[in-house]
């Protein structure tokens, strides 16, 4: 998959295993990533997001988990590599003040953390003026106690100490989450823009589909196995006649109604996905012949259409998609299951 | 090492905590004041004693004019600050004796002395031979206040007399009472109230600071995410918490001057003393932080912490009568070493006990060990 040269790649798993009391967490988890670029975990809650990257950081003992993993080409599962490692990589925590001293001004905060990286305080100050810059945020607040300022604000210094030391590696759990609509784009531009600017790699741990808009390549976890490992146009495009889709408004849509659409026979993969209370969005291949003939199945089967529109699919639709067709799976392998088990009875 | 950053930080930490500092510096002021006041500033409460010698000098003793009956009584005309010397009689025989004894008897009633002291025939030999010797004094009994600061400043005296005379011999005064009847127990005022309030001042504020110090630092495991290890991390909280320690333990210490302390020992002994009580508040603190899992845990475990520590001071029991269970535990508690090590130094002019010295240094090793392997193994995630 890589074709970049061995020395950019900065994290290699391979055949990652994660146990806790016996029981499997990840599943046989490989991925390599590049230097620069900004990769995003997606799953939902319980998929394994946070311990995958608690691995990389070192949180994690050996004992726990097995395979190869190297981080700016040293392996976590050797104690004596833990402080290299971690002056490699940074680390911006979900909540900001368990990242920060909220008693203490922004520049002070810097001045704590620098030491802990032992840099000397001249170079952090002018390395978190730089940053504040890029950040926007207002000199004034700069030798303010922390408590003082707002949240976006305080997110910002958060991302300014995890990068204090120039890592390689930066680390983000949920950094769009509890923050509200429109800053959630300003804190993923701020994120883009520090990725340009300092080259650093970025890994997001996200609920939030709207990051895959920055990330160069998207893992979707679910249950601790990675279903995919790529960037956002590939995925979308590897979805029937590229992730076109037809969104239909329906009158009383409910269950009984998507299943009739399921069964056009046209189109054998069709996929449907409710997005709303009325609307629905299909996705099929073939995608320009069969429009029309689905509708007139839809009409033909009593199906009132209020409105329809057509687009490509976003990263949230992929997503859902692809959790949708692993669900599907499981099912089908349960169902078989079963029905073996009782012939066995 | 990282550790100036860090105990920078803790710094950072404790000075934006002001309820905390308000607490460590200002109630030890608010109470030396207050005790200073009311018990009148130390020992400006004067003495008038008279003291009747009856002591054979049956020995070549101090030199061969004077026994140790003169020096005693020179110490207290010349030397007390809370003494005067109405008079010193000489008694020859037990007929002079006892007139000279009804005179004295006659002027405590009449309030023209406070007390007379009267030195046994055996005095000067005792002293000679090192062997403990007695002092006989008669107060008024029927005034307990009177009796009360009559017994704490007739310390005074005897330790004074003891650097005169280059000796530690030992006193027992005793106070017949012949026709008053008021308990001779009874503890004393200003400088028994110095050793308690002092060590548990210390002990309690201090504890408190840093029973905090670990639970309530949120970005703690992010730190860990850094090449920062736990060692530095409880180090810089043992130093930056040592440094305020110092600075409290200073402040009461020169309050307490200002106010009257009244040392017959050696001051540097009694900082000494202070500052190892202190430090046995940081390390059982820090214990009690490492062991927490929340905030409230910690202000529980101290509460608990302090109020065994009191209740065990040996300040409210009398620890020889005890079972012998209970005497460890009471000796493996710090105050049941810092409040006696106080009393003999200010109150007795007595040399640093090093048993008790060692102990406190012991518990707070003990303690400090405890919160570091506590620490090691406390689990701290992002
Ligand atoms: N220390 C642990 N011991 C036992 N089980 C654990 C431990 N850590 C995580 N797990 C389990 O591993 C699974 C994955 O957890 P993880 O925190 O990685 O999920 P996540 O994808 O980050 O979820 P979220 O989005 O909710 O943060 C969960 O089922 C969790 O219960
Ligand atoms: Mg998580």
């Amino acid at each position: 998959m890589s074709t970049g040269n061995l020395k950019d790649i900065v994290v290699n798993v391979e055949n990652l295993e994660v146990t806790f009391d016996e029981k499997k967490i990840i599943r046989n988890v490989s991925f390599n990533v590049r230097r620069g670029e900004i990769i995003g975990f997606f799953g939902i809650s319980g998929a394994g997001k946070t311990t995958i990257i608690r691995v990389l950081t070192c949180q994690i003992s050996k004992k726990n988990w097995t395979g190869n993993v190297n981080v700016t080409n040293l392996s976590p599962g050797s104690k004596k590599n833990y402080a290299k490692i971690l002056s490699n990589i940074g680390y911006v925590p979900q909540l900001e003040e368990l990242n920060l001293y909220y008693d203490l001004t922004p520049l002070k905060n810097v001045e704590v953390f620098a030491s802990c990286y032992g840099m000397k305080k001249k170079e952090a100050k002018n390395i978190a003026m730089e940053l504040f810059s890029i950040l926007d945020i207002p000199e004034d607040t700069w030798n303010k106690p922390l408590k003082k300022m707002s949240g976006g604000e305080k997110k910002r210094v958060s991302m300014a100490i995890g990068l204090i030391h120039k890592p390689d590696i930066l680390f983000l759990d949920e950094p769009t989450t509890g923050v509200d609509a429109a800053k959630r784009y300003d804190v993923l531009s701020y994120l883009k823009k520090l990725n340009r600017r300092l080259g650093t790699t970025m890994f997001l741990i996200t609920h939030d589909m709207e990051a895959a808009l920055i990330v160069d390549r998207a893992a979707i976890l679910r249950d601790g196995k990675l279903l995919e490992f790529d960037s956002n146009s590939n995925l979308i495009t590897s979805l029937p006649n590229n992730g076109l889709v037809a969104r239909f408004s329906i009158e009383n849509l409910n269950e009984e109604k998507i299943n009739i659409i399921k069964r056009f026979p046209n189109a054998p993969n069709i996929k449907t996905i409710r997005v709303g209370n009325e609307t629905l969005e299909v996705l099929m291949d073939d995608f320009e012949k069969n429009l029309s003939k689905l509708i007139q199945f839809m009409m033909e089967n009593g199906l009132k259409i209020n409105a329809m529109s057509r687009d490509v699919a976003a990263f949230r639709r992929y997503f859902q998609l692809r959790i949708q067709e692993e669900e599907e799976k499981e099912r089908l392998i349960r169902i078989q299951q079963d029905a073996i088990e009782e012939v066995e009875i | 090492m990282y550790l100036s950053g860090l105990v920078k930080k803790e710094f950072g930490r404790i000075k934006s905590d002001k309820r905390t500092l308000v607490l460590i510096f200002a109630i030890p002021i608010i109470l030396i004041v207050i005790f200073g006041l009311t018990s009148g500033g130390g020992p400006t409460a004067y003495f008038n004693a008279a003291i009747i010698t009856r002591d054979k000098e049956l020995c070549n003793c101090y030199n061969s004019t004077d026994g140790y009956d003169d020096i005693f009584i020179e110490v207290v005309d010349d030397d007390c600050e809370a003494w005067g010397l109405f008079d010193d009689f000489e008694s020859e025989d037990d007929d002079d004796y006892d007139k000279i004894f009804d005179k004295c008897v006659e002027l405590l009633r009449d309030e023209i002395i406070d007390v007379f002291i009267i030195l046994p025939d055996d005095f000067s030999e005792r002293i000679t031979n090192d062997n403990d010797t007695e002092i006989i004094y008669y107060i008024d009994g029927s005034d307990k206040q009177a009796k009360d600061a009559v017994e704490v400043a007739l310390q005074e005296p005897i330790g004074k007399f003891r650097l005169e005379i280059g000796k530690t011999v030992n006193f027992t005064t005793m106070t017949p009472y012949l026709e008053y009847e008021v308990p001779f127990w009874e503890s004393q005022v200003l400088n028994y109230a110095f050793a308690t309030i002092a060590s548990m001042l210390i002990l309690g504020l201090l504890m408190n600071l840093t029973s905090l110090s670990i639970v309530s630092e949120k970005p703690l495991p992010r730190m860990l995410l850094t090449p920062t290890a736990k060692d530095e991390i409880i180090l810089s909280k043992l130093i930056a918490n040592t440094i305020i320690m110092i600075l409290q333990v200073t402040e009461i210490f020169i309050m307490s001057a200002i106010f009257g302390l009244y040392c017959l020992g050696s001051l540097f002994e009694l900082y000494l003393v202070l500052l190892m009580t202190g430090f046995c508040g940081i390390c059982m603190g820090l214990f009690i932080s490492a062991i927490s899992k929340t905030e409230q845990v910690a202000n529980q475990l101290y509460m608990m912490f302090f109020i065994i520590v009191i209740m065990f001071s040996g300040a409210f029991i009398n620890i020889e009568s005890l079972p012998l269970a209970m005497q460890i535990i009471i000796n493996s508690l710090p105050l049941s070493h810092s409040i006696p090590l106080i009393v003999s130094i200010t109150m007795k002019g007595l040399p640093i006990d090093y048993a008790h010295l060692a102990s406190l240094a012991l518990i707070s090793t003990t303690f400090a060990v405890m919160a570091y392997i506590a620490f090691r193994f406390k689990k701290v995630e992002v």
